[in-house]
C-alpha cells in the first residue's frame, strides 16, 4: 500500500485507540445524509412503484382508445392479440354513473368489463374482499370498499344505478327508470381514489347504461413479461387504423408521472445539501488536522515525500470518511425502510390517525422501492462530494514547505 | 581524498527582517568525505540550522551550490534514498508505532517489503528498542523517541545523515548516549554525518569540528 494511503488509514484509525472519535464524528454527518436520502427516495420511489402497479393491475400495460367509441371491438382485440409481445386484450366501457342505496347517493365511475377476458389482463380477482368476479352478471355489480362503506351497502343489497343518458331522456320527455342491480362483491385495490369511487359491472351492463350498443370505450392490453410498454404500444399502433391509438401506461399518465419525477428530483437535490453540509464539516476537520499536523507534514517532505503524495494523504482521508459514512448511511437507511411500516403503524395507532393516513396518502401501508440506479447515484454523489471536501485541506498541506513546516510552533 | 559525499560551495543565504536584509551565510564551503563525521557549532541564531536545511536540500541558497555525490540533484525523491535526518524534536508520527515510524522512511521510498520490516526491527534492536517496537511515541520517553528517529534516519542506508541538535531536548546522560549511538552506527555503516550541536563535548566526538561564525565556517 502506498505510504500516503497507509498514513491516511492510520490517521483515521490510530493504532491502539479503540474509538476513532474524529473519524466517527466526521462520518456521522455523511451517514445521516445518506440514510435520509435512502429513506426519502425509497418511500417516494415506493409511491411511484405502487401507483404503477395499481394502474397496470386495473388498466393493463397499454390502453387503446379511439376518438369516439370503438366499433367491432372483437376484430380489434383479435388483431391486437396477434401482435408479438401482447399477452391478452380486453374491451371495456367506462363512465360516470349515479348510484343510490336507500337515501344515500354517490357518483362513481362504472367500469364495464368483459368477463371472458378481463382476468387475463387485469387481475381484479386478487383485490376481492368479499365475493368473486365469477358472481358478476348483467344485473349485478361489485363495489369498491370505501364506496360500499360510504353508502352503507354490502353484498346481497340491491342498489339503483342512474346513467348519464337520463338527461337526454328527460329532455325528450321520456320516462327513465334506474337500473336495479345487486351487489355481489366488494373489492379493495389499496388506492384511495379507486377504492372510494369505482364500481365494476359487466361490459353489457355498461353498454346498456351508456347506450353504446355493441361498441366499447377502449381496450386494455397486457404485455408478455419483459416487453417494454412503449415498444408494445408502438407495435400495436402499427396494426391499428389511424383513428384508434394505443398508449403505454406511462404515456397515458405522463403528466402525473412527470410531477412525481419532479418531486423526487427536487427532494433528492434538497436532501443532497445535507451531504454537502456534512462534507463542509469533514473539510473543516481535515483543515484543523492540517494545522495540527503541520510539523508532521514538514517531516514527510524532509523524508522525501512528494507534495502530491502529501495531498493524496488528506484527499484519501476525505474519501475514506465518505466511504465509511456512505456504508453506514446505507445500512441505517435500509434498516429504517425495512421497519418503516412498524414505525408508521405505531405512530398512527398512538395518534389514532390510521384513516387519515389512508385518505391522504392513498395507501394503507407506506410503500418502499428504491432502484439500483438511485442507490448508485447516492453512493457516487456522496463519495465524490466527500473526496472533494478533502481537496482544500490537501492543497494546503501540499503547499507547505518542509523547512517552514518543521519550524512552525 | 575520495569524491565527497557532500560538497557545498560559496553558499550565501539572507532573510528579510523588516526593511533590513539579514545575511546569515556569507559564502560557506564544505566537503564531507564518505563515512566522515563533522560537527558544526555556533551561537544561537548563527545560521546552523539554516545551513543544515540548505545542505539537506530543504531550502535553496541565494547563491552557491550544493552537490550530493557530485550531483546537484537534491530533490525530494533523491533525498529519500540519499539522506537521513534527525531533528531536535524527534518528529515521530504519533499515530504510528515505533516500528512503523522507522518503516515510514522506506515506505516513502516505495519499497516496504518483508525485508524492509526485518531491517526496521533490526535497527530498533541496534538502538536498544527491540522490545518497544509496537509502542506508540506517546508511550516512549524522550531518549527512546530520539533513538527511534535515529533508527528511521538509517532505514534507507543513506550516504549522509544530518542531525540538527539531536540532544537539545534530552538530559545530558541520555544526550551523550544518543550521540554515541549516532556516531557509532554511522561509523559501522560507513555513513557520513553532520552533527549540529551546542555541546562542545559532543562535537569533540566527531572527526572534524567546525564553528559557524558571522556566516562563515571555520575550523
Amino acid at each position: 500500500m502506498p505510504w500516503y494511503l497507509h498514513l491516511a488509514l492510520r490517521q483515521l484509525f490510530p493504532t491502539g485507540r479503540r474509538f476513532p472519535f474524529f473519524t466517527v464524528i466526521s462520518a456521522l454527518g455523511v451517514t445521516l445524509g445518506v440514510a435520509l436520502l435512502v429513506i426519502v427516495m425509497g418511500v417516494m420511489g415506493g409511491f411511484a412503484y405502487e401507483i404503477k402497479h395499481k394502474i397496470v393491475d386495473t388498466e393493463g400495460d397499454v390502453q387503446i382508445r379511439a376518438r369516439g367509441a370503438i366499433e367491432d371491438y372483437a376484430a380489434v382485440v383479435r388483431r391486437v392479440e396477434s401482435v408479438p409481445g401482447v399477452a391478452a386484450a380486453t374491451p371495456y366501457a367506462s363512465d360516470v354513473v349515479m348510484i343510490k342505496f336507500g337515501d344515500k347517493p354517490a357518483y362513481p365511475m362504472l367500469r364495464g368489463v368483459d368477463l371472458a377476458s378481463v382476468a387475463r389482463v387485469t387481475p381484479l380477482g386478487k383485490y376481492m374482499l368479499v365475493g368473486s368476479l365469477d358472481d358478476l352478471d348483467d344485473d349485478s355489480i361489485i363495489l369498491s370498499a370505501q364506496l360500499a362503506a360510504s353508502i352503507g351497502a354490502s353484498v346481497g343489497d340491491t342498489i339503483e344505478v342512474y346513467s348519464p343518458l337520463i338527461i337526454n331522456k328527460l329532455s325528450n320527455d321520456e320516462l327513465f327508470l334506474p337500473r336495479q342491480v345487486k351487489v355481489v362483491g366488494i373489492l379493495e385495490i389499496g388506492h384511495q381514489q379507486l377504492d372510494s369511487s369505482t364500481v365494476y359491472g359487466t361490459l353489457r351492463l355498461a353498454q346498456d347504461l351508456y347506450g353504446l350498443g355493441s361498441t366499447v370505450h377502449g381496450i386494455d392490453v397486457s404485455l408478455k413479461p419483459g416487453v417494454n410498454e412503449d415498444d408494445g404500444a408502438a407495435r400495436i399502433n402499427a396494426v391499428l387504423p389511424e383513428d384508434i391509438r394505443a398508449f403505454s401506461w406511462e404515456d397515458s399518465f405522463s403528466d402525473f408521472l412527470w410531477v412525481l419525477n419532479l418531486e423526487r428530483n427536487m427532494i433528492f437535490f434538497l436532501l443532497l445539501f445535507i451531504v454537502i453540509v456534512a462534507a463542509f464539516s469533514v473539510m473543516s476537520s481535515l483543515l484543523i488536522s492540517v494545522v495540527r499536523k503541520t510539523r508532521e507534514i514538514g517531516l514527510l517532505g524532509a523524508l522525501g515525500g512528494r507534495p502530491v503524495h502529501v495531498a493524496a494523504c488528506f484527499c484519501a482521508q476525505g474519501l475514506m470518511i465518505g466511504v465509511l459514512g456512505t456504508a453506514a448511511g446505507l445500512a441505517l437507511g435500509f434498516t429504517a425502510l425495512h421497519f418503516r411500516n412498524d414505525v408508521v403503524l405505531w405512530i398512527t395507532r398512538v395518534t389514532q390517525r390510521q384513516e387519515v393516513m389512508r385518505r391522504f396518502y392513498q395507501f394503507s401501508e407506506l410503500p418502499s422501492h428504491i432502484s439500483l440506479q438511485t442507490v448508485a447515484l447516492i453512493v457516487v454523489m456522496t463519495i465524490v462530494i466527500s473526496t472533494l471536501a478533502g481537496l482544500l485541506p490537501a492543497w494546503k498541506a501540499a503547499r507547505l514547505k518542509p523547512v517552514e513546516a518543521l519550524r512552525s510552533e | 581524498m575520495s569524491e565527497p559525499v557532500l560538497s557545498a560551495r560559496a553558499i550565501r543565504k539572507s532573510y528579510k527582517s523588516g526593511d533590513a536584509l539579514l545575511e546569515v551565510l556569507r559564502g560557506v564551503d564544505l566537503d564531507v568525505a564518505p563515512g566522515e563525521s563533522v560537527s558544526i557549532r555556533g551561537e544561537s541564531g548563527s545560521g546552523k540550522s539554516t545551513l543544515l536545511n540548505l545542505l539537506a536540500g530543504l531550502d535553496a541558497p541565494d547563491s552557491g551550490t550544493v552537490a550530493w555525490d557530485g550531483s546537484p540533484d537534491t530533490g525530494a525523491r533523491r533525498r529519500a534514498a540519499f539522506l537521513g535526518m534527525v531533528f531536535q524534536s524527534f518528529y515521530l508520527v504519533p499515530e504510528l508505532d515505533a516500528c512503523a515510524n522507522v518503516l515510514l522512511a522506506r515506505r516513502i521510498l516505495g519499497r516496504a517489503d518483508t525485508s524492509a520490516r526485518a531491517r526496521a526491527r533490526e535497527l530498533l534492536g541496534q538502538v536498544g528498542l527491540a522490545e518497544r517496537a509496537h509502542h506508540l511515541p506517546s508511550q516512549l520517553s524522550g531518549g527512546e523517541r530520539q533513538r527511534v528517529a535515529l533508527a528511521r534516519s538509517l532505514m534507507n542506508n543513506p550516504r549522509l545523515i544530518v542531525a540538527d541538535e539531536p540532544t537539545g531536548n534530552l538530559d545530558e546522560r541520555t544526550g551523550n548516549a544518543v550521540v554515541e549511538l549516532l556516531l557509532g552506527l554511522c561509523t559501522s555503516a560507513n555513513t557520513a554525518v553532520i552533527l549540529v550541536t551546542h555541546n562542545a563535548a559532543h562535537a569533540a566526538k566527531t572527526r572534524r569540528s567546525l564553528v559557524l561564525t558571522a556566516g562563515v565556517l571555520g575550523g
